[in-house]
């Protein structure tokens, strides 16, 4: 277990992490997620021992290891930019670790053959780092880092380096292979639907602080502020008061300047009288052609983009003067749809609901 | 649009065949023309020096070389000038890469002192350092007297001394250099696996610099055996051949033999140059992804840590003690012999007069060097006409080949009627623009590709002629360089000694060689105070580059190259 108690770091006078809690389970794999420069690689540089911490600390498997240097530390990170040693193959890079640490000959062998069959290279252990594609690179700088079996994985942006398609077959293997050993990962990236989909708890970090941590279905459906609201995804945001709460059925009413709407409240911090600022997912909100005025949680507005693009259409509603994006999975009925024509728009009845100070 | 095009085919059909002719090949033709210039003043004395080494009273003959392969006085020469070379270089590239391996890797608060200290040498004319050595261990040297010794500083050993600490500032250039470009994560990734700060030196720091100290290791050699001032200050009756050739043509009037040591002292340099550009271009690892960033400083093991800071210590104070005692010798007659301070020195009119004549010839030098320079660059970037990476390797060579070559050289072919120039300035300054183009020609490569050609053809594209876009465009985008290869050319002539000790007339003293002299009579106090006049010129210089260069972005790719 990984632990990171209140972590502080400074560049000269400049505070970069700003007090920095986390628990990270045995075998579990932890996405630091948030905008670029928010302290994400000086974190994961911390935890591998390249940069001093300058108060807190680090404790893995009870053990303090502030002051430990990297080269005695169970960790291993993969650096965003892979770092192999270029003057070496790909079976040396892999074995690189082993030999340091005077591993016999024929253990080495038998090591990195089993390390390039876990990550599919076994016909590429005489190759040249520079005479691999960048997804291969990417496997030898994971089974290089394997291969000592540290207790904790640090990973850098691994897939950043990569084109959309790879980066989607990449991860899936990545976590694979990460649920199959059952190691400790520590993931770093700034692509919100990567943390999402590789993840067993999202940190979502903003200027050195954590703003929340959670699984990927509480980060996505039930985010702690605007900001989380808006990065893990696109959202239309509705300000509104809460006008009554049905204590038995949660049946609560919202109103808003476009009407009041009936919820389901499933948060229990929302009293009556409050206000709160809706958060409305695009997927979420189905539309209809044509507006029959008068349903529960129905608004008209009128149809503004429609952009077809095969599993879904992106719109754009125009309710009075607010903008909504909806997005329309499955858009059968596309050719009926016709811009500037009255849109029927429906308002779940779950959505999140963020409390105003 | 069309018919805008279509007046413009017809206006330029319209024109006259001359007039396009000239337009179309006017790169060509000034290639031509430079290249002209080149074969003059560059290849013609080169060939003069070869042909006087082949050629006695009655025509061709070996005489020569078998004199100089015969005789042990030679011979001898020859292999100190080489284990000269080999043991500078050595040093060098150790005290280099300590140098260069605290200030990328130690601790933050090191860096930039360290850096400084480095690369101060820069600013002064080599054969500082000989006169440093003098004035602490010579006969009457402050340590010497002081601790009552009775050692020969003139000799291998202070030849050795000078020169490396006159070489320290290349090495860690280019060390340092090589090493900002080495991707810290790679060194990281051996320290995260377990590898100790030893190990990962071994197993992955100097594997991938190995093609960068070679670079350095060959360029440090060529420069070594060719540095004339220290050899020929400190070498005392130890031969090494760069002196010997100068004792030859002064002292003995032996063109033949001078011009035998000269070719002698080439052949290792040309072969090294061919290995340098094309052996090794190419050969080095690149990282994806590594942009140059500051690597975070290591716990540096004791065993390492400890003679890193000795080395990097004992060299840093070194060099500022030398810099410190030619100040302090610059005031006084002889410094640690009279002890009265005097400003005698400073108000030399000897001195002051050599100055005046060194900015002179250095002046016209650099306006000349960064004209040719300007136009070298642009036809060597944009023409396409055969032989093009020729004129580019000629244009470069000046650098690479020993000074006293081409002092020589020019002695044999300017000094005779029909092209008699001696005895004047403009030998001096033509001399200079040749053997230190490649300072003028760099600087505008670099502005050069900076600029996208487009823009010259879209202005061609308008209808403009060659000339109009040559002047209006190109001229005005070159400027800076034109400004920077001025400013680097003046500076590195007016510090050189070896080639314009050749040339100088007795009624015409230039600054380094009135140093020279100085130094090899005992004027310590002149001496001192003339390179001191000479820094201050250079570091002026240098500051006029910087604020260039801050200006313009240009320069501060290039690399001043230390020079004899
Ligand atoms: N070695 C360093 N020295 C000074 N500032 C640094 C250093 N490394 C990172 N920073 C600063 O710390 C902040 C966070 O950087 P980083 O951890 O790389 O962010 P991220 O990985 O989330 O993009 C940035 O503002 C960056 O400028
Ligand atoms: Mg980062």
């Amino acid at each position: 277990m990984l632990i990171l108690k209140n972590i502080h770091k400074f560049y000269g006078t400049n505070e970069v992490l700003k007090g920095v809690s986390l628990e990270v389970k045995q075998g579990e794999l932890v996405t630091f997620v948030g905008p670029s420069g928010c302290g994400k690689t000086t974190l994961l540089r911390l935890i591998g021992g390249f940069t001093d911490i300058s108060s807190g600390d680090i404790i893995l498997d009870g053990q303090r290891i502030n002051d430990l240097p990297p080269n005695l530390r169970d960790t291993r990170i993969c650096f965003q930019n892979y770092a192999l040693f270029p003057h070496m193959t790909v079976a040396e890079n892999v074995g690189y670790g082993l030999k340091i640490n005077k591993w016999p000959k024929h253990k080495i062998a038998a090591r990195v053959h089993e390390l390039l069959d876990m990550v599919e290279l076994q016909a590429f252990g005489d190759r040249m780092i520079d005479k691999l594609s960048g997804g291969q690179q990417q496997r030898v700088a994971f089974a290089r880092a394997l291969s000592l079996e540290p207790k904790v994985l640090l990973l850098d942006e691994p897939l950043s380096n990569l084109d959309a398609n790879l980066r989607l077959v990449m991860r899936e293997e990545i976590r694979k292979l990460q649920e199959r050993l059952h190691i400790t990962t520590v993931f770093v990236t700034h692509d919100q639907f990567e943390a999402m989909a590789i993840s067993d708890r999202l940190v979502v970090m903003k200027d050195g602080l954590i703003e929340q941590v959670g699984s990927p279905i509480e980060i996505y459906e039930r985010p702690a502020n605007e900001f989380i609201a808006a990065f893990v995804g696109y959202v239309n945001f509705m300000d509104g008061r809460i006008e009554s709460i049905d204590p038995v059925t949660r049946n609560t009413a919202v109103s808003t300047p476009y009407g009041t709407f009936e919820i389901t409240l499933e948060q229990d911090d929302i009293r009556t009288g409050d206000d709160v600022l809706m958060v409305i997912r695009p997927e979420s909100v189905s539309l209809s052609i044509d507006c029959k005025q008068g349903g529960k949680n129905i608004l008209c507005g009128s149809l503004k983009t429609y952009m077809y693009a095969g599993s879904l259409a992106k719109c754009t509603v125009m309710i009075g003067e607010k903008k909504m994006i909806i997005d329309q999975y499955n858009p059968r009925d596309a050719q009926h749809f016709k811009l500037a024509d009255k849109v029927e728009v429906e308002i779940p009845r779950s959505v999140h609901l963020l409390k105003k100070k | 649009m069309a018919t805008a095009e279509l007046s413009l085919k017809l206006q330029s059909s319209s024109g006259s065949r001359v007039k396009d002719f000239l337009n179309a090949n006017m790169v060509n033709i000034l290639a031509a023309f430079l290249f002209l210039l080149l074969a003059f003043f560059l290849l013609y004395p080169i060939f003069a020096v070869l042909i006087k080494s082949f050629r006695g009273p009655s025509g061709f003959t070996l005489e020569f070389y078998q004199n100089f392969f015969s005789k042990n006085y030679y011979y001898q020469s020859l292999l100190n000038t080489l284990l000269l070379g080999v043991i500078n270089t050595v040093v060098c590239l150790v005290i280099g890469f300590c140098l260069a391996y605290m200030t990328t890797r130690g601790p933050w608060i090191l860096r930039k002192p360290l850096k400084i200290i480095s690369l101060v040498p820069l600013i002064a004319p080599p054969y500082l350092f000989a006169l440093s050595l003098i004035i602490l261990f010579g006969r009457n040297g402050i340590i010497t007297r002081a601790l009552d010794l009775h050692w020969e500083l003139y000799g291998f050993g202070g030849v050795v001394i000078s020169q490396t600490l006159a070489f320290i500032p290349l090495a860690y250039m280019m060390i340092e250099s090589t090493l900002m470009s080495l991707n810290p994560n790679l060194e990281e990734s051996a320290y995260d696996m377990g590898a100790s700060e030893a190990t990962i030196l071994r197993t992955i720091t100097i594997p991938l610099l190995a093609p960068g100290l070679l670079k350095a290791a060959l360029l440090i050699f060529v420069m070594t055996i060719a540095e004339f001032g220290n050899a020929a200050i400190l070498g005392g009756r130890t031969p090494f051949l760069a002196p010997d050739t100068y004792t030859m043509i002064t002292g003995e009037s032996d063109f033949n033999m001078g011009s035998v040591l000269s070719v002698v002292l080439i052949a290792p340099c040309i072969l090294i140059f061919f290995i340098h550009n094309y052996l090794l271009e190419g050969k080095k690892f690149t990282t994806i992804g590594g942009k140059p960033v500051a690597s975070e400083p290591r716990k540096i093991t004791p065993l390492i840590k400890i003679p890193f800071v000795i080395i990097t210590t004992a060299a840093a104070g070194a060099i500022f003690i030398c810099f410190a005692v030619v100040v302090a010798a610059s005031f006084y007659k002889i410094l640690g012999v009279t002890d009265r301070f005097v400003l005698s020195n400073y108000l030399d009119f000897t001195s002051n007069q050599a100055i005046y004549n060194s900015i002179r010839v250095s002046f016209v030098a650099a306006v000349i060097g960064a004209v040719i320079g300007v136009l070298l660059s642009y036809v060597i970037v944009r023409g396409k006409f055969f032989g093009r990476s020729f004129i580019e390797m000629v244009s470069l060579s000046g650098f690479a080949l020993p000074g006293t070559v081409l002092g020589i050289g020019y002695l044999l072919a300017f000094s005779a009627p029909p092209f008699r120039l001696t005895g004047g300035i403009m030998i001096l300054a033509l001399n200079c623009v040749f053997r230190f183009l490649a300072v003028g020609v760099e600087a505008g490569i670099s502005k050069l590709h900076q600029i996208h050609i487009e823009i010259e053809e879209a202005s061609a594209d308008l209808g403009a002629s060659f000339m109009t876009t040559f002047f209006r465009i190109v001229l005005p985008i070159m400027f800076p360089a034109f400004i920077a290869g001025f400013i680097y050319t003046f500076m590195t002539a007016i510090v050189s000694l070896s080639a314009v000790v050749f040339l100088v007339s007795p009624g015409f003293q230039l600054a380094a060689v009135k140093i020279f002299d100085a130094a090899v009579y005992g004027e310590i106090g002149i001496a001192s105070a003339t390179t001191i006049k000479l820094i201050l010129i250079v570091m002026l210089c240098m500051a006029a580059l910087n604020f260039i260069s801050k200006k313009t972005k240009i320069g501060s790719s290039m690399s001043q190259k230390g020079v004899s």
